[in-house]
């Protein structure tokens, strides 16, 4: 036995656009550091409702004197992200993690571009900083897509990280308008496949585009995917996805286990 | 253990101050299944706590009373298309499709971790004929570390096997001869809720030579997505489990006592150690945990830790002496 089921204790849970909760919770040290792109299960202790934990990527994570902080941001779209939205400082949650796999960090690559859409600038702006950490003589594209100006998130973070920015929304009243893989496929040309690895995290159909774009190229591209859960740990098999094995013939996969992320190339989209 | 000031390092485990009438070291939790004898009555429900490993990290595998492991077929399974799974009032619709590395990955990859446990394996098992039934309990059976088996005649997901064998009194006994006559372990038969009459199906695999009954299975459910008017389940179907059918769960168990003399094992939406002492109540010698897994790693050791107090608070040293004491 080695993992523990952590409380944690909510320092902010404050909405930063429109429908977007930023959480930031207290947990004890012993948490340890997620990696970027790993994920935790949250529920709200003592409540039978929402009665599945969620899981959350890693936004943010801080270190301090006895104790860490791990930021997560949600979308409120359903009943249990709405009962979340309404806790306020000070209450206790019960968390489990950091889980899952997360980003292969390829050392030998100096370009690092990162394709958001959405809830997806989580696990990418906390790989950004992670990178600048790492590897920081790196350059960093970050291309950063939502639906409106309002559901655009995280840039000054972004920024201070030093990546250069490309934002586009489906209305234009931000940045560029239009779908962020279509403005970063205007942009691939720039980039050798040599030199450069892809990182990206949004909506189903946002990486189904993406796998059609550097279908054929050399790019090395991986993506975080997101699934109903209800353990986090592998043992429900609730949350597959259909991925090509060796043979390539289909088989499933556990996004919770398994993943969160994965080779783009490996997965199977419908 | 604190940390900073409300900061915990683990969950919060209640300890209510009683006076310490009963020694732990003398209380005497072990319970048994026929000749199966377990070292206390808590085990994992099939499908809840995969192979045993996945959860080893938050749980001593020693502790439990037994590992019931994921559902295993003759060849591995697919499993259905996703999604799988969705929340539900008190619980969750489940359609996984009985995805299993099969039974022959399972005695080569999965059963050399459990054997470094001192625990009880139940191995359950799934077929879509009569052979196939046969077939696994003999690879079963002919290994070292496997205690038990538990016949699933219940899976109410796969449309060509397990509901057709489980929903009728024959062709559940028939199952249930052909396992038995494979093997000399224990054979448990876990019994779906989706019939008629529970107790028809409970009374013909006792006749057929059952060593003890497991119940319930999950009750099929539907949920509908009101925006797309879809399923939520790919399946369309699925198996609701958690403690919204506890109260179904506790009245099968309840009828099923009363027309069968094997022992009986309670499962269905066991979340702490009052939902599992009231099946033992009804006289139930046994409980799988199963959904409160998911929502909680340390579920069982806190329903084993649970049940012990409530022994020492009953001034009760042994549990079968708080089994079947029932007072209708």
């Amino acid at each position: 036995m080695t993992k523990n089921i952590y409380i944690g204790e909510i320092l902010k849970n404050e909405e930063v656009a429109q429908d977007v909760f930023q959480i930031n919770v207290a947990l004890h040290a012993a948490f340890g550091k997620p990696q970027p792109g790993q994920f935790v299960m949250l529920r709200i202790s003592g409540l039978s409702e929402p009665f599945l934990s969620r899981p959350f990527s890693v936004y943010s994570f801080a270190l301090k004197k006895n104790s860490c902080e791990v930021g997560l941001i949600y979308r409120v779209v359903g009943k249990g992200t709405r009962i979340l939205a309404g806790l306020i400082r000070g209450t206790q949650v019960e968390i489990i993690g950091p889980l899952g796999r997360g980003f292969e960090i390829l050392r030998d690559k100096e370009n690092i571009v990162l394709v958001a859409g959405g809830m997806g600038v989580a696990p990418l702006s906390f790989l950004a900083q992670n990178l600048r950490t790492y590897l920081p003589s790196s350059r960093i594209y970050f291309y950063l897509g939502a639906q409106n100006a309002a559901g655009i998130i995280g840039v000054e973070g972004l920024e201070k990280s030093s990546c250069s920015m490309s934002l586009c929304t489906d209305d234009g009243s931000i940045g560029k308008k239009g779908l962020v893989t279509q403005v970063f496929q205007e942009q691939i040309k720039s980039f050798s496949p040599d030199s450069t690895v892809i990182y990206a995290c949004g909506p189903k159909e946002m990486l189904k585009g993406l796998a059609k774009i550097i279908r054929g190229t050399e790019f090395a591209c991986q993506v975080s995917l997101e699934e109903r859960m209800a353990c986090g740990v592998g043992a429900c098999l609730g949350c597959a996805v259909a991925v090509k094995n060796k043979k390539s013939s289909v088989t499933y996969k556990r996004v919770c286990a398994d993943g969160p992320v994965f080779n783009i190339r490996e997965i199977v989209w419908k | 253990m604190r940390g900073r000031a409300g900061i915990q390092y683990q969950r919060n485990r209640l300890e209510i101050n009683v006076v310490k009438m009963k020694d732990k070291s003398s209380m005497n939790m072990s319970v048994k299944i026929g000749k199966l004898k377990l070292k206390n009555p808590v085990m994992t429900a099939s499908g809840t706590f995969g192979y045993g490993e996945e959860y080893a990290d938050y749980v001593d595998l020693n502790k439990l009373g037994a590992v019931v492991v994921k559902g295993l077929s003759l060849k591995p399974r697919l499993g259905n298309p996703p999604p799988r799974i969705m929340e539900t009032t008190g619980g969750m619709l489940n359609a996984v499709g009985l995805q299993n590395i099969g039974v022959d990955a399972f005695i080569e990859e999965k059963l050399p971790f459990l054997r470094k446990y001192d625990t009880k394996v139940i191995a359950n098992i799934y077929g879509e004929s009569y052979d196939e039934y046969k077939k696994v309990a003999q690879k079963l059976s002919s290994v070292k570390g496997v205690h038990a088996l538990e016949i699933n005649i219940s899976c109410p997901n796969v449309q060509k096997g397990g509901l057709s064998f489980g929903a009728d009194p024959k062709t559940a006994a028939a199952v249930t001869r052909k396992v038995k006559d494979a093997t000399d372990l224990p054979v448990i038969v876990k019994l779906t809720p989706n019939v008629t009459d529970i107790t028809v199906i409970a009374v013909a695999v006792e006749k057929a030579g059952a060593d003890a009954i497991s119940l319930i299975n999950t009750i099929t459910g539907m949920s509908v997505n009101v925006l797309t008017k879809k399923p939520r389940l790919k399946n369309i179907t699925g198996g609701l489990s958690g403690p919204a059918i506890k109260p179904v769960a506790l009245r099968m168990v309840w009828q099923v006592l009363q027309k069968v003399s094997i022992p009986v094992i309670g499962i269905g939406g066991i979340m702490c150690a009052e939902d599992a002492l009231e099946f033992l109540i009804l006289g139930a010698k046994a409980v799988q945990i199963g959904t409160a897994n998911f929502i909680n790693p340390q579920a069982t050791i806190e329903v084993i830790t649970g049940i012990e107090r409530y022994l020492q608070m009953s001034n009760v040293a042994n549990i079968n002496k708080i089994i079947g004491t029932f007072k209708p």
